[in-house]
């Protein structure tokens, strides 16, 4: 018997040679690892299943290059759920070694997928991680004897200090050089790990053995950890986290585009391009369509720089605190109850906040829903009722001249329609949605290097998904303007936009630019002079529901299919019309 | 179907008292609660049940584990 597991290869999938995977349980610091370990940069969160996918980077041992993974995290190798698949599949697909991520506080169940590995005979390094935590909880580990116990070797580390990563390459490159795999000849020798059947019993019989409890001091933000997780004080906690959350990115995000940006576009950028084509053009239609009132030149730095920027780089500051210092998952439990109400659970809470940024990155997250109806449900809420950071940026700079009441306004009916889609849903959609089963990470002050490098890969993500479609929308923008087109077009859609929704005809251009992009069906409205307030509203509202952007179009039909990207585009758009249409036909009805 | 408290000193989770340790005598065979260690014989302590029907909050060694309403009825404790 060459082995008990023999390695069968899945050859289509994980053909490339010289591999190393990056193994442990969800949230044990496994991103952190490979980004430290290869410079890559993942985006890594302080909560369970950011790596829904694999990621590979290059990791330089000596002259030697080697392909390290980083493997969906998982509790075990049983094939219980898309990562634990993903996860047999690598470990089967012949690589040379495999590090093991154990996290210090969760010994028991760490161990326990530690031995799992061994069980496929591979030569495995043990990074034995957050020990400084497991060491103010209370917990004294024996890493010599864990070492013996494990029979490989096991390294101290504390992956976001980047503290034992060099130990970790020293043990990792013996390893590969002795090739050190068991014997596999298991009938021989008694304890060998590949003979151990329950895994569960031995991990707990090496976790009593190895780890001692000791006095524990619970620090300042274990305990705020834990109060936030009970309503008092959770929920006001809670609400306060999100008051200033909102606080800093509309003030900061005002701040920004009062003091720094909009000068520096109004005053610096669009006079030097007006100078510039002035002094190289005559004066005619193509000087209007690149720095006309409306031109490419004038819109795009007003649009994007002034009102849009500000508010997605500073949404993104706010959420990846809260995504990497562990808040989000204790709101989702703070808030299970009301989310079970709207037919989800707890933990899609954290998904569709995601949404508030960008609906792409949300859907994809959705992913760990871990059923059809849970997935769907949270995308349809995401598209019909949640609008993105730039549009959230535009709705701002929209109401700015009115009363921030109508920001409140819209907001409550994004929450009314948010509601009333998933109560409609939960009863049209077959299937079930499962409880919420989720681990609670320590609550912690986010590591600085790695929060910047997030924020970075976030913010460069942002403008190379966005940055096409927005150019696309400003040229037709400034070309449907500029050439007199748009009163063509707007012949023929003047019943809905002025008879039925009471705007102005130069609003069609919204309405035609918001199928690119979110924030362009609110970004035309800024130039139209001599809007009402009620105007202002009933725009914003139908930019809010209206149909989500090209890049939804296409990660809805690339995650589920064409027919479901389709319906989801013609209902949001038909309910933004409607909704829009009765809010101004009760309100001229009223006023 | 099992009552609250069976008699036999086994109660559901989700009714059990807060603030104490319980041995798992029964849970149901779902992948994810094996991965956190909620399998028979493990030992957890009960934090507590949060209102309106929401979860239950537990401690299995030292990470906390918050487990919705359905699922936590259908887990049986003793002790």
């Amino acid at each position: 018997m060459a082995a008990c597991h023999e390695i069968e290869e899945d050859a289509k999938v994980y053909k490339k040679p010289n591999k190393i995977l990056l193994m442990g349980n969800p949230n044990v610091g496994k991103s952190v690892f490979f980004s430290n370990l290869t410079g890559v940069h993942v985006v890594s969160s302080n909560y369970a299943g950011t790596t829904v996918s694999y990621t590979e980077g290059t990791l330089k041992l000596g002259n030697e290059t080697y392909t390290l993974i980083d493997v969906p995290g998982t509790y075990s190798l049983e094939a219980t759920s898309e990562a634990e698949e993903v996860a047999i599949r690598f470990i089967n697909s012949k690589p040379l070694a495999i590090i093991c991520v154990l996290d210090a506080t969760n010994l028991e169940r760490n161990i326990k997928l530690g031995l799992d590995i061994q069980k496929y005979n591979i030569p495995v390094v043990y990074a034995l991680n957050m020990l400084d935590v497991a060491k103010r909880r209370g917990y004294d580990i024996n890493v010599g004897l864990l070492a013996r116990e494990l029979r490989a070797p096991v390294i101290p580390t504390v992956a976001v200090k980047n503290e034992g990563i060099k130990a970790l390459l020293d043990e990792l490159q013996k390893v590969i050089k002795k090739d050190k795999r068991l014997c596999g000849n298991c009938n021989l020798c008694s304890g060998c790990p590949i003979r151990t059947s329950n895994t569960w019993d031995r991990a707990r019989e090496i976790t009593a053995r190895v780890r001692k409890k000791t006095e524990g001091k619970l620090s300042f933000l274990d305990r705020l950890g834990n109060s936030m997780l009970k309503p008092w004080p959770g929920v006001p906690i809670a609400l306060a986290v999100i008051f200033i959350s909102i606080g800093v990115i509309i003030g900061a995000g005002k701040f920004l585009q009062e003091f720094l940006l909009g000068p520096l576009v109004s005053d610096v950028i669009v006079p030097f391009f007006r100078r510039l084509f002035s002094s190289i053009m005559p004066e005619g239609l193509w000087r209007n369509v690149l720095i006309g009132e409306y031109g490419i030149f004038a819109i795009g730095f007003e649009w994007i720089i002034e009102s849009i920027i500000p508010y997605v780089f500073l949404f993104y500051v706010v959420f990846s605190f809260l995504e990497d210092s562990g808040i989000l998952p204790r709101l989702s439990v703070l808030f299970d109850s009301i989310m079970r109400k709207m037919g989800v659970q707890g933990g899609s809470m954290i998904t569709i906040l995601l949404g508030y940024g960008c609906a792409v990155p949300a859907i994809i997250g959705s992913r760990t829903a871990t059923t059809r109806k849970e997935r769907l449900m949270i995308t349809c809420i995401i598209c019909f009722a949640v609008p993105c950071i730039s549009q959230t940026g535009a709705l701002i700079s929209l109401f700015a001249g009115f009363s921030p009441v109508l920001l409140v306004l819209m907001f409550l009916l994004s929450f009314a329609v948010m509601m009333i889609v998933s109560s409609v849903l939960s009863r049209l959609l077959k299937g079930k949605v499962d409880p919420m089963i989720i681990e609670i990470p320590n609550l912690l002050m986010p590591n600085g290097k790695a929060y910047a490098k997030k924020l970075m890969l976030r913010m460069k993500n942002f403008f190379l998904d966005a940055e096409v479609p927005m150019l696309i929308s400003i040229v037709i923008a400034a070309l449907l303007k500029e050439t007199g087109l748009l009163e063509k077009i707007a012949v023929y859609l003047e019943p809905i936009v002025s008879g039925w929704l009471g705007l102005p005809r130069s609003a069609v251009i919204a309405l035609i630019l918001g199928i690119i992009r979110r924030e362009m069906a609110v970004a035309p409205l800024l130039e139209i002079e001599g809007l009402t307030a009620l105007q202002a509203f009933v725009g914003g509202t139908v930019a809010l529901l209206y149909l989500p952007c090209l890049s939804v179009f296409g990660i809805l039909s690339k995650e589920f299919n064409t027919k479901t990207a389709l319906a989801i585009s013609l209902a949001t758009t038909l309910n933004a019309l409607l909704v829009g249409g009765l809010i101004n036909q009760l309100a001229h009805l009223f006023m | 179907m099992r009552m609250k408290n069976s008699g036999h000193n086994t109660k559901s989770l989700y009714y059990a008292e807060d603030n104490h340790k319980y041995v798992i005598t029964d849970a149901p065979d779902l992948g994810i609660l094996k991965s956190l260690g909620i399998v028979k014989n493990a030992t957890v302590c009960k934090k507590m049940t949060h209102k309106f029907g929401g979860p239950v909050l537990l401690m299995v060694e030292s990470s906390q584990i918050a487990i919705g309403k359905d699922i936590a009825e259908k887990i049986y404790v003793r002790g």
